[in-house]
């Protein structure tokens, strides 16, 4: 059984009152709550994206010893706004030879991709929008939408340097997908399920719970999903498709306006996604890191922050790799993917599969204290 | 309810957008339209309750499929060829004269008569079920049956996953002439 | 009311629709787009069924290995044409008329 957000909320008293007032149009009811809390997730995610662009250029001015973005209210923490009305407000260029139909459809691809993903993205134990049991794979698959509109995007363009980022992004999109789905089999492995609530159940309590530390293979893993993640989120030092030394700025190179500003929002936001989901299946997602009796409300509040703490130290150490490692050369790139990553993803898969047939599924820490 | 509405959005974007494809005269157009269609499909799988199914679709066609498409119409120069001739309405390129067509219509009417008298008995028996919104989880179930009672086919999916993956390279590799 | 009989009828329109695809378009790739269709109109077949009339899940399990089928036929079957490309400089199915050389 897949468990919703709604059907989260029908276990308390004041679920009963709302199902009195809606009678027997109960899916009206559903849906007007996925509704709101769709919209509310895209606003939350699409602040999280904005405030992304915020905290990249002040880490890099930190990182560089600038000050970064100081005009637009204090700290300067209102320039995402500003970004944004200025983006509106632009002409909307396009070229004369681009084809229309997919310059239009590439950015609106690339959202609904990554807000897709949102649905499954586990904020607390409770407050999942919808905990799929196929929640990990309905997520690894449809964020490959990104990587078709990353395509798109270039090749509508009609230019050379479009269409040269977008073919390098797609190759690297779709190369990258192996070491790091490989890497999430394995957490699907040791957890026995691919849904988010599953996997989170099997986190509770002490950091040692976590399933990086629940052998040797899956904390080799997690950081093989770290370095895919960047590469398919087209992060430095992977981000040959919009390298502005070679290539102007990749595959958004003709895109002016809310448009480019779509693939932007689009990049931000799945780096919060991939930290996120990061955080979920290695780092214990929202559980508390200690045994603590709260209330129901405010434990799942602090779960949330749990959960956003560790995804934006992820994203933190995103920004971070960006500005201290240099770009990397494509063939540097794909021999990374297929001659490192995919071989020691594979290693790791097996070896926690006998791992967890040698110990009958025990982790390091239940191995070290004894515990029977 | 939701049933009923996701079923009508996946079919009329599967349906519709497998008419693009046939009637659009780009192919790059095409390859984005049969994206549309595959999506539809796994909408459809949806409805059905087969969890499993419809985010493999998602999965290896999104993924993997379309995008090789897109690759091999960029390596090949995006062309496309529509024959000149074109049908009774205009709208998709023709297949054939007024006799191929009468002919094509009465096998198709023949064809479907036979198809009525197989299927109406199936249509039939078929228990009727009330939806709800719930559906059981079939990943256990398929997980199962795949490693028990098929796992024959599955390791020779495999075989011929890594054949197919060995063949394409060999094939499409630039060989001097 | 949702039935089998919907599923069967969308599928019937699929297959057609490929078939159409298949016959009329001259691009080697637009025949593959035409052959992805049909395969799909199959799969849906499959999981109808197995959810209408019978009460297992084999109907599933065959749809998943006509989309292993259908990845493994589009990867040859891509790369066919792009070797094709290369020897011929073009990809109209009528070009394809030797056997070798």
């Amino acid at each position: 059984m897949n468990a919703t957000i709604v059907s989260y909320l029908s276990q308390y008293e004041f679920f009963d009152f709302l199902t009195n007032l809606f009678g027997k149009h109960q899916s009206v009811l559903a849906f007007l709550i996925f509704l709101i809390v769709a919209l509310v997730v895209v606003a939350v995610c699409a602040t999280i994206g904005g405030l992304g662009t915020y905290a990249e250029r002040k880490i890099s001015a930190d990182l560089q010893a600038r000050l970064g973005p100081n005009r637009v209210g204090p700290y300067g923490i209102l320039q995402f706004l500003a970004d944004g009305v200025k983006m509106m407000t632009k002409e909307d260029v396009m070229p004369f030879t681009a084809d229309k139909f997919l310059f239009y459809l590439a950015p609106m691809l690339a959202l609904v991709g990554v807000f897709a993903t949102l649905a499954v993205l586990p904020w607390s134990s409770g407050f999942i929008i919808a905990d799929l049991n196929v929640g990990i794979f309905y997520l690894i698959a449809i964020s490959s939408l990104v990587g078709v509109s990353v395509f798109l995007g270039g090749y509508a363009s009609n230019s050379k340097w479009s269409m040269l980022g977008g073919m390098r992004g797609a190759s690297q999109i779709i190369s990258y997908e192996i070491p790091v789905t490989i890497s999430i089999l394995l957490i699907t492995l040791i957890a026995g399920g691919m849904s988010f609530g599953k996997i989170l159940s099997y986190q509770t309590g002490l950091p040692t719970n976590w399933f990086i530390f629940h052998n040797p293979f899956a904390f080799i893993a997690f950081f093989v999903y770290c370095t895919g993640a960047l590469a398919e989120t087209n992060r430095a030092p992977f981000d040959l498709p919009e390298a502005e030394s070679e290539l102007v700025s990749g595959y958004h190179t003709e895109y002016t306006g809310m448009r480019f500003g779509f693939f932007a929002l689009a990049e931000y936001i799945e780096v919060f996604v991939v930290c996120g989901v990061g955080a979920a299946l290695f780092l214990g997602g929202g559980n508390l890191p200690f045994d603590i009796e709260l209330d129901i409300i405010p434990l799942q509040l602090a779960q949330v922050v749990v959960f956003m703490t560790k995804s934006l130290l992820l994203y933190y150490c995103v920004i971070w790799i960006r500005w201290t490692l240099p770009r990397l050369r494509v063939d540097q790139l794909m021999s990374v993917c297929w001659k490192y990553l995919t071989p020691i993803a594979i290693f790791n898969l097996m070896g926690c599969a006998i791992w967890l047939v040698v110990f009958h599924g025990k982790s390091m820490a239940d191995l070290l204290m004894g515990h029977h | 309810m939701f049933i009923e509405i996701l079923f009508l959005l996946s079919a009329l974007l599967t349906v519709g957008s497998a008419v693009a494809v046939l009637i659009t005269k780009n192919i790059m157009h095409s390859c984005i339209f049969l994206l549309g269609s595959l999506l539809g499909i796994s909408g459809l799988y949806a409805t059905m309750g087969a969890d499993f199914v419809a985010v493999t679709q998602i999965m290896v066609y999104v993924g993997g499929i379309v995008i090789l498409m897109l690759f091999a119409v960029m390596l090949t120069g995006g062309k496309d060829f529509v024959s000149r001739a074109q049908n009774l309405l205009g709208l998709a390129p023709s297949m054939g004269n007024k006799w191929t067509y009468a002919i094509g219509l009465l096998v198709a009417v023949v064809f479907l008569f036979t198809n009525i008298q197989l299927i109406s008995n199936v249509v039939k028996t078929a228990p009727v079920k009330t939806f709800g919104p719930e559906f059981p989880s079939t990943v256990n179930q398929i997980g199962h049956l795949l490693i028990k009672d098929h796992v024959l086919a599955f390791e020779l999916s495999s075989v011929l996953l890594l054949g197919a993956l060995v063949g394409a390279a060999i094939i499409a590799r630039p060989r001097k002439q | 009311m949702i039935s089998l009989a919907s599923y069967l009828i969308i599928s019937l329109i699929l297959f057609v629709i490929g078939l159409t695809v298949m016959i009329a378009r001259k691009n080697i790739v637009a025949i593959l787009l035409g052959i992805e269709l049909i395969l799909n109109a199959a799969a849906i077949n499959f999981v109808a069924y197995s959810r209408f009339v019978t009460n297992n899940l084999d109907g599933h399990i065959f749809s998943l290995f006509i989309i292993v089928i259908a990845a493994a036929e589009a990867a040859v079957g891509l790369a066919i044409v792009i070797r094709f490309f290369q020897i011929k400089e073009t990809v109209h199915i009528d070009e394809a008329t030797q056997l070798r050389n």
